[in-house]
């Protein structure tokens, strides 16, 4: 028994470069696919290319698009990813992010008079706890029976989606506009912007200040790291002491809470009311990333920033080729997929 | 051997990272013949043969079938060639019967009746010719581990092949099963199949296999006829080394009884009329037992007869129907499993990937299992201390001889015996009053199994109390100071090892009562 152990660090610049090498190919490969799309549509490929990929860094505006864009994104892919780490699927990321929202408006329009210091924490914390309760109901079904939580947290967006539309249409409807949209909370309620021209909120920040606690939570802590061995395997981590069904409780909230405060970011920052359709596309998106991320919290705000900068692409896309932005979308999926092909391929 | 080999490889290289897994590996198998694959862990054993059935893709080397030579990409080109392979750790359909365990996969004739009238026929008829006892209605999951290899074999036999290769089979049956699977591989032999048959266990090879072949550190170093080879011989190329081997407990079948220390008086764990009982019924009744300082208790008993449960339940892994655990003064009946482990107990289960490892996680990280908010992995607000965590890891990983690229290594690519080695760390990582063991040798090459008895001993001289549950009697004969054996849940007698007698202790694994 005397065999060499080779005891070799696997971190340094080397084998992040390693560890890159996929992703750049899946992102290649994704391009050269839909390039071949547009180019039998008869659209100029390389323009294309360029608006998608440089519209983010020609202006300004085009940098903060970004930024804005960037904020609900990493925070609905920390929603999934938080609970994917214990083996578990938000898959309620926008019912969290809606019901957050309508927390975030009823306290920001009830206290509307109150003066900044004291509306806007609670106009956040309300989105917080909003979001969290929204998921409160799966992750207790989760924790007292079993119930498989994909659906439940599922079918609780299509509820989310009628208290949005009962919101603003018959408690607090703004009749001049011309969609369904709250009244507007209270100014004191607003978050501060980091720039005026073009505006930039400073819910960035509190994106920021969350994607480093999280992955600090997950990858530098004892209660992380029963969350991460819970997710490799529960049952072992329940033969050495841990309480799988507490984390698997725990994550979800988590999740829904930090989806929650995505809602009341986008309330406070961006509209200033509660808009019906608000959380976009942001839950299909959030996934995207975490999967691509493989769960790695560390990776999420970066993935998070380039689907940023191809969300932004996309729409400048639509306006300035007339090029569908679903194609940008096409574009997010393809990556996807060859980064999981490249993990079957390099199994062998 | 002047005659064409059925199977050979030539000169097969296959490297994962930094490790070089097989290195210009040569091998003939003949037909009619038992091959047995012998090596330490980690040696290559698996590799090798996963190549063959098509699993890894060679770096380099050829595969030649019948003198031809053959490219195999995956186990459906292995299984058309009429190679079969059993794992280690095989998958199977818990809630499926044996029948449709074995089609699944296979042409089935009348898809959309699902009628496995001929499936079952033909499986019975597998089944008689090669004395492989199945009920092919059975479910899965009510059939012991013997049954399931059965059924194992039976899926490859079903679908027509003539080389079998089976990885550590033996580890988990019971010596009976052990006796009547080489009755049906001598059986399959005879008719012109020829078996692959890797183990540890160096009686297995001696008595069953015609032909014997030695891998270290991914190299084939000796392939020879049984009869001119001495275990001795085996041992000496699986180590390398020339360390004299006449130490060796495994070779004097005598405990050293001087090296082993007293039994103080002190009880550390003592278990009071524990009662389990779950949907399934009653798995533990009516069990007191105690266990003092420096004292090993073995725990005998046929595979499912409440081995598992007595120690979760001891563990706070299962609630107790009835009865208290006491472990040193205190009475820890309904305790978390946490607080169980923190006072200084440690549990090798014996089911190592289900229950003992986190296959996506780093070696590093299941190091630290169960002990993730102890200083110095954890501050007390929480925080990891990585770099605590890595340096156990390190030393651990020598001491322990794991055979990993280092800390960061994803725990999934150790080899069987590896895992092991990794479980048995983690458990003596910590100083410990109340060792919990289940199997710990299961799947160990030879010097590591000695490297555990020594550990054993020398935990016993410094006081540790040692609950030993093994399925294996020599080990139990060997180590225990007292050996209770269990049957239906329940203890049928203990006896001290002055009283300890093979054919005694076989009768109260079948129920018999000692003093009739
Ligand atoms: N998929 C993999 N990725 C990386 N390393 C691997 C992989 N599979 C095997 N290895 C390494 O190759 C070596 C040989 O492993 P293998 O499983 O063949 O050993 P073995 O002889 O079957 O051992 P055991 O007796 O413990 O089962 C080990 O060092 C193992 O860690
Ligand atoms: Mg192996």
């Amino acid at each position: 028994m005397t065999e060499a152990i080779v005891l070799k660090r696997k971190r340094g610049p080397a084998a992040i470069l390693q560890a890159l090498v996929p992703y750049l190919l899946a992102v290649i490969a994704a391009f050269a696919a839909v390039g071949v799309l547009l180019a039998l549509l008869g659209f100029d490929v390389l323009r294309a290319y360029s608006t998608i990929l440089f519209t983010s860094f020609r202006t300004t505006n085009g940098f903060i698009q970004t930024l804005i864009k960037w904020t609900p994104l990493v925070l609905q892919a920390l929603a999934f990813t938080i609970p994917l780490a214990a083996g578990k699927f938000n898959i309620g990321g926008e019912g969290q992010l809606i019901v957050g929202g309508i927390g975030a408006a009823a306290v920001g329009i009830l206290l509307a008079g109150l003066p900044l210091p004291i509306l806007l924490p609670s106009v956040l914390l309300a989105g917080t706890l909003f979001g969290a309760l929204w998921v409160l109901g799966p992750a207790w079904l989760l924790y007292r029976f079993g119930i498989n939580e994909i659906l439940t947290t599922v079918l609780m967006n299509f509820v989310a989606f009628e208290l949005i539309d009962f919101t603003a249409t018959k408690i607090w409807p703004d009749p001049a506009a011309g969609h369904p949209t709250t009244v507007p909370i209270g100014e004191g309620g607003y978050l501060p912007l980091l720039l005026s021209h073009p505006p930039l909120h400073s819910g960035l920040l509190i994106a920021v200040l969350v994607a480093i606690l999280v992955y600090f939570y997950t990858d530098h802590t004892s209660a992380g790291y029963e969350l991460v061995a819970t997710g490799a395997n529960p049952r072992a981590s329940s033969v050495y002491g841990v309480n799988v069904r507490r984390m698997f409780l725990l994550s979800l909230l988590l999740g829904g809470a930090i989806a929650g405060l995505s809602g009341a970011i986008e309330v406070a920052g961006v509209h200033h009311r509660l808009i019906e359709g608000m959380q976009s596309n942001f839950l299909l998106l959030g996934i995207i990333i975490g999967l691509i991320a493989k769960g790695n919290n560390l990776a999420v705000p970066f993935v998070a920033l380039f689907i940023a900068i191809l969300e932004v692409g996309a729409s400048a896309l639509q306006r300035t080729m007339m090029i569908p932005g679903e194609m940008v979308f096409i574009v997010e999926a393809l990556i996807l997929i060859f980064v999981l092909l490249s993990d079957v391929v390099r199994r062998r | 051997m002047n005659q064409t080999p059925i199977l050979h490889v030539e000169g097969i290289n296959k490297r994962f990272g930094a490790v070089q897994a097989l290195k210009d590996v040569d091998l003939s198998l003949q037909s009619s013949e038992i091959h047995g694959l012998l090596g330490g862990n980690g040696a290559g054993k698996t590799t090798l043969m996963n190549v063959v059935y098509g699993l890894y893709k060679p770096d380099s080397g050829q595969i030649f079938l019948r003198g031809r030579p053959v490219t195999i990409n995956s186990p459906r080109d292995a299984i058309a060639h009429g190679i079969g392979m059993v794992h280690q750790h095989f998958l199977q359909i818990n809630t499926y019967t044996v029948t449709e365990n074995i089609v699944l996969g296979t042409p089935i004739p009348h898809r959309p009746t699902m009628d496995l009238t001929q499936a079952r026929d033909k499986i019975r008829a597998l089944s008689d010719r090669f004395g492989l006892e199945i009920d092919p209605e059975a479910h899965i999951e009510d059939l012991p581990m013997g049954a399931r290899q059965r059924v194992e074999i039976l899926k490859a036999l079903y679908r027509g092949v003539d080389i079998l290769i089976l990885d550590e089979p033996t580890t988990n049956l019971t010596p009976q099963e052990v006796d009547s699977l080489f009755e049906s591989l001598k059986l399959m032999v005879a008719e012109g199949m020829s078996v692959v048959f890797i183990t540890h266990k160096l009686r297995e090879v001696m008595s069953v296999c015609d032909t014997i072949s030695v891998l270290r550190e991914g190299r084939r170093l000796l392939t020879a006829p049984r009869s001119e080879l001495s275990e001795e011989e085996i041992v000496r190329t699986m180590v390398g080394s020339e360390e004299a081997l006449e130490d060796s407990m495994l070779f004097s079948e005598q405990r050293r009884d001087e090296e082993a220390g007293i039994v103080r008086e002190e009880i550390v764990l003592d278990v009071s009329d524990m009662r389990i009982a779950d949907e399934n019924g009653v798995l533990v009744d009516d069990l007191s037992l105690s266990v003092r300082a420096g004292e090993i208790l073995g725990i005998a008993g046929v595979a499912g007869n409440g081995q598992q449960e007595l120690a979760e339940g001891i563990l706070g892994i299962r609630p107790l129907s009835r009865g208290r655990v006491r472990i040193g003064d205190r009475d820890v009946t309904g305790l978390g499993t946490r607080q169980i482990l923190h006072l200084g107990v440690a549990y090798v289960p014996e089911d190592r990937l289900q229950d003992g490892f986190l296959p996506t996680a780093s070696v590093a990280q299941n190091l630290i299992l169960g002990a993730q908010r102890r200083t110095p992995y954890s501050s007390a607000r929480g925080v990891l201390n990585r770099r605590a965590i890595t340096e156990t890891a390190v030393a651990l990983i020598q001491r322990f001889h794991i055979r990993t690229q280092g800390p960061e290594d994803m725990a999934a690519t150790l080899s069987g015996g590896n895992i092991q080695r990794m479980m048995l760390a983690r458990a003596f990582a910590h100083p410990v009053r109340l060792l919990i063991l289940h199997n710990p040798t299961s799947g160990l090459d030879i010097p590591s199994v000695e490297f555990v008895y020594d550990l054993l001993l020398s935990h016993k001289r410094e006081g540790t109390a040692t609950l030993l549950i093994s399925d294996d009697l020599d080990e139990l004969m060997l180590l225990s100071d007292r050996i209770a054996t269990l049957y239906r849940g329940r203890i049928v007698g203990v006896l001290e090892r002055s009283a300890f007698d093979k054919y005694t202790i076989g009768r109260m694994m079948s129920g018999v009562e000692a003093h009739d």
